[in-house]
């Protein structure tokens, strides 16, 4: 009670201060906020605010960067042509294609890993530092690896499935094979990212939940499905969101492995802007497709928080 | 009993080989191949023997060309430049952000929040035509400088740093503030030495993201003198030449082996890191 | 500690680009500015240390700083330099792109700077290949063009005799009658392939410049200029500005189909590339240009022949090599271009040629190069003269290049021959409206 009353004395006396040095302290704060965010807020403006900008003036012109100062105004003609001509919409096919083969895949193996992370069996620190190797390893170094793994004649895998009797595949010779085998190599890249999270996951789940149902007679693989799984709901969310702007962005495979073949089988969205802008000189239809993929993770990511925002918490 | 006992062992066991083998095998290949000559090489593969594994007869003529012939070398400096200094001005740049957004009042707070997380949610690689128009229109194609200023400002750091900052209790500098001390001074000498376990994360995670760029540094350098490891390993074996299996290998292994070797000494803080914050770089 | 790495950084650079500066050892003393000219190109490529230091002795007051870049960032690297504010001012590209890099303003015409006699000297592919509009901006230096090498030891013991003139060249079906007899091992995975992987890009079949010919001597040239025939044979329209039914047509399907058997039905060749594979005895035939013959003649690690390329019924070889011009932008464009056609007439031609291995584009430089008066050589230089053909040319070739690989790839691959090459008919006259 008596402390109230000194709060309002204490403020009914700042507010009876002279308005100067309140100002004055204020300004000073704001020079000093400014001072440590400048840095930070100019660079974000210039490389992040500046590219979009550009970009979105560039989709409606027609340029090559041979000779950039050769532009020409061409309105909305680059974003007909998405429609009118194929390669956008096979291209964004494909790598939609490419993003739910990840996620098919990524979610079970990652949290089968995750239970067994969590669990107490043996090897498991071991097990954790394997899955996790592919994680820190370039794109680079990943298609490099897997391209001679792939490779029809000397490669690893037909070595291995010719010693055990199996027919050689093609793989990515293949336009039937070349996108499985790419969703497989981003499958062993990814998957102990996504173990990861499932783990962190995990472990928040309070034990006490899963104990008290086994002593009324649960089995674990209903504690399993009833009670891990639903409250694991918003982490499994996560981890889709994340494999799946991840997929939508993959470049190093196509541009590596393919070059975006066979036959545009592989030719991802970003691949295919590579392409447009720097081997076929089309930079202003290049940039319409970023548009348009930029367009679709935001609306990805904004369907992520909404979902977020209305799953239960516990 | 013990028979359910043993077989789940058994398969247990056997799940664990499995993926180890998986995880392991390719790198175990490769690093061997990178030891090996032309000829052994291929000869190990069809039909598979556990030589392709193992390098018998071991050489390391391979890194001996790989070194001499190609920008290999230059490009470890290079990389290890543009790192170095990209965690130092990330975590510089992101915690004096994260800083002003945190412990200091002042009006637009919740604007500039929001500008930094839209930024979050664009992709780079849409962007990197235009990027790249905006990079070399400021003079600095081609440049170290180029490949690491359009990554400084990351929003996902300043994200890393608030929610650290907004953890550590406010108590300790209302003390030193009492006593007069500026932002400035307790920035530096209360708030950062209170995080460095976020900071460390943080600037693994950096030096991960660095280390293994590839379409940014390929597009805005062209001088093989310049470039960083990622894209001298892909670029081998060009000069309308066939790759040299070897020297390909071998390229590889220099190009991911620092990286392994950080990560297995410093797991905990890049598994951590990972799963707070559930976004890679 | 930010700024100890900027220096440090900055000094790296710097270290970095001295060591790819050549300081040139002038005798004679300089009475002019000097001049530094700014060079372009791919590593152990022309122009060469020995034809430049010669000329610097007549041109004291130029000296020269050398870029290198590999091949496959050739293209790229020019289109970023070239269009900057500080363009290289003599560059080294792919021939090909002559047209293009002309009509985008990036290389300067030097057709007033020819020596008298250029004319009639310079081989016609060159001068049709390097002219835009009536002004050529590239004086060529080498050509090449491809032919068929063969293991003797091999090709002898299953008997077979390969042409060794033109006149007798085979025929595809002919050829592939000695690749099946020559091979060893089951087809589609043999142990010693009818027909080795390419050793470009990445030894994967496709390329225009090794592949196209399959269906272009599917063609008669001299056919009627409305006709299938005709427009199989030129794969584009002669004004460059069309593509609907040059690529696909009867004649073309009929020949794609021949070469897909090759990977698939027959088995002759591989479907990825295999280091070095002639050389280690590891394919009967195998397509290069000269550069793998003066290889073998320096270094016989096997004993070869080479026999021409075979056609269906047209014989037609891709010429066409890399080339150098100078750029527009450039601060010294009267020098460079001096020393881009210097390099390219003369004692500097010969200099330059024979070190890298190619053919001169010199008529009169031929009959200094011995080694292509006689078999096996020879076979190149009746093939450039009587059946070379450059790749289509025009100012949209490199995106007809990656459409029209990509598709012979595609079909090498197994895919359908017409509607792969329908489809690239689509692409590429997308890229030619523009």
């Amino acid at each position: 009670m008596s402390t109230g009353e000194q709060t309002l004395t204490a403020s009914a006396v700042t507010k009876v201060r002279p308005r100067k040095a309140a100002t004055r302290r204020q300004k000073r704060e704001r020079l000093v906020a400014a001072g440590f965010l400048a840095p930070f807020m100019l660079l974000l403006l210039i490389f992040q605010y500046v590219p979009l900008l550009v970009m979105a003036r560039n989709s409606f012109y027609d340029y090559s960067l041979l000779n950039p100062a050769a532009e020409k105004f061409v309105g909305l003609r680059n974003f007909a042509d998405m429609i009118e001509y194929e390669d956008a919409a096979t291209s964004f096919g494909i790598t939609f294609l490419f993003a739910l083969g990840v996620v098919l895949f990524v979610i079970p193996v990652a949290f089968a890993l995750a239970l067994f992370l969590n669990s107490k069996l043996p090897a498991r620190g071991l097990v954790r530092t394997m899955i996790m190797l592919p994680v820190v390893t370039s794109s680079v170094v990943v298609a490099t690896m897997w391209s001679f793994l792939l490779d029809p004649s000397n490669g690893l895998i037909n070595g291995a499935l010719d010693a055990v009797g199996l027919a050689r595949q093609p793989f990515l010779t293949s336009t039937g094979q070349a996108l499985a085998a790419l969703v497989a190599m981003t499958l062993w890249q990814q998957v102990g990212f996504g173990a990861i999270l499932f783990l962190a996951g995990l472990q928040g789940v309070p034990a006490e939940l899963s104990e008290a149902a086994r002593i009324d007679g649960a089995t674990r693989r209903q504690v399993l499905w009833n009670i891990t799984i639903p409250l694991l709901s918003r982490t499994t969310l996560f981890v889709v969101v994340i494999m799946t702007v991840f997929s939508l962005q993959a470049f190093a495979p196509a541009f590596l492995m393919t070059q975006g073949g066979p036959q545009e089988s592989t030719n991802l969205i970003v691949y295919h802007i590579y392409n447009t802008a720097f081997i076929m000189q089309q930079a202003g239809y290049a940039s319409a497709l970023s548009v348009v993929l930029l367009l679709v993770v935001l609306a990805i990511s904004m369907i992520q928080m909404a979902l977020l925002r209305s799953r239960w918490n516990y | 009993m013990k028979k359910k006992n043993l077989r789940r062992t058994a398969f247990t066991a056997a799940v664990i080989i499995l993926i180890i083998t998986c995880f392991l095998a390719p790198y175990a290949w490769v690093v061997s191949s990178s030891l090996k000559n032309q000829f052994t090489v291929f000869g190990d593969v069809s039909p598979l023997s556990w030589r392709a594994f193992f390098p018998v007869g071991a050489t390391i003529e391979n890194y001996v060309t790989l070194f001499q012939r190609t920008n290999i070398l230059i490009a470890l400096l290079n990389t290890a430049i543009v790192a170095v200094a990209q965690v130092a001005l990330t975590l510089l740049l992101c915690s004096m952000a994260a800083y002003a957004l945190t412990r200091i009042k002042f009006p637009g707070a919740s604007v500039v929040f929001l500008l930094i997380l839209l930024t979050f949610l664009l992709p780079i690689e849409a962007m990197m035509v235009p990027l790249y128009q905006v990079v070399s229109g400021l003079g600095l194609s081609n440049t170290l400088l180029g490949i690491i200023i359009p990554w400084i400002a990351s929003p996902f750091g300043l994200f890393l740093l608030k929610q650290a900052f907004e953890e550590l209790p406010v108590e300790l500098e209302d003390a030193a503030r009492i006593d007069g001390a500026g932002h400035v001074r307790i920035f530096f000498s209360i708030v950062l030495p209170n995080v460095k376990v976020p900071m460390v994360t943080l600037g693994l995670i950096t030096f991960l993201f660095c280390w293994n760029s590839f379409l940014w540094p390929l597009v805005i350098v062209q001088d093989p003198a310049r470039q960083v490891i990622q894209v001298a390993v892909a670029q081998q074996g060009s000069l309308t030449q066939l790759p040299n299996w070897g020297e390909t290998f071998a390229g590889a292994t220099v190009a991911t082996l620092p990286l392994i070797l950080l990560f297995l000494v410093l797991q905990k803080y890049f598994t951590q890191g990972m799963a707070t914050s559930g976004i890679k770089g | 500690m930010k700024v100890y790495h900027i220096v440090f950084a900055g000094l790296l650079g710097a270290t970095a680009l001295s060591a790819t500066a050549v300081q040139a050892q002038d005798k004679p003393a300089c009475t002019g500015e000097s001049v530094t000219l700014r060079i372009l190109r791919t590593p152990g490529n022309f122009p060469y240390p020995k034809p430049m230091e010669a000329w610097q002795k007549d041109n004291p007051c130029v000296q020269f700083e050398i870029n290198e870049v590999p091949f496959a960032q050739l293209a790229d690297t020019i289109s970023v330099q070239a269009a900057s504010s500080n363009p290289p001012d003599v560059i080294v590209y792919d021939g090909p792109n002559t047209q293009s890099y002309a009509a985008s303003g990036i290389l300067l015409p030097i057709t007033k700077y020819l020596p008298k006699g250029w004319d009639d000297d310079v081989l016609p592919a060159t001068k049709a290949e390097h002219s835009y509009n009536g002004e050529v901006y590239s004086p060529g230096i080498e050509q090449t063009t491809v032919a068929m090498y063969y293991n003797k030891k091999l090709v002898e013991a299953a008997g077979i005799k390969p042409p060794q003139t033109l006149a007798e060249a085979w025929t595809w079906p002919q050829a592939l009658e000695a690749f099946k007899k020559c091979q060893q091992g089951p087809a589609g995975a043999a142990t010693v392939w009818g027909l080795g992987p390419t050793r470009f890009g990445n030894g994967q079949p496709g390329l225009v410049y090794q592949d196209l010919p399959y269906q272009r001597s599917a063609g008669d040239p001299k056919a009627d200029p409305s006709s299938s025939a005709f427009k199989t044979y030129w794969a584009l329209s002669p004004d460059s500005k069309s593509v609907e039914g040059y690529l696909d047509t009867p004649e073309a399907v009929e020949a794609l189909k021949f070469y897909q058997s090759l990977f698939n039905s027959e088995g002759v060749a591989p479907k990825a590339g295999i280091p070095n594979a002639f050389f280690d005895g590891k394919a009967c035939f195998y397509i290069d240009t000269p550069a793998a013959g003066n290889a073998l003649i320096k270094d016989p690690k096997i004993e070869w022949g080479t026999t021409p390329i075979p056609y269906f019924k047209t014989p037609v070889v891709h010429t066409g090599s890399t080339t150098f011009g100078a750029t527009a932008r450039s601060k010294h464009p009267e020098i460079a271009a001096k020393f881009v056609v210097d390099m390219s007439w003369g004692e500097y031609a010969y200099m330059n040629v024979s070190q890298r291995g190619n053919l001169p584009t010199l008529k009169s430089l031929f009959p200094r190069f011995a080694v292509y008066n006689q078999y096996p050589m020879k076979v190149f230089v009746d093939q450039l003269q009587s059946w070379g053909q450059p790749r289509p040319p025009g100012p949209k070739f490199a995106q007809y290049d990656k459409i029209v690989s990509e598709a012979l790839r595609g079909v090498a691959f197994g895919g359908d021959p017409a509607s792969l090459m329908a489809d690239a008919e689509k692409k590429v006259q997308r890229v030619l409206d523009r």
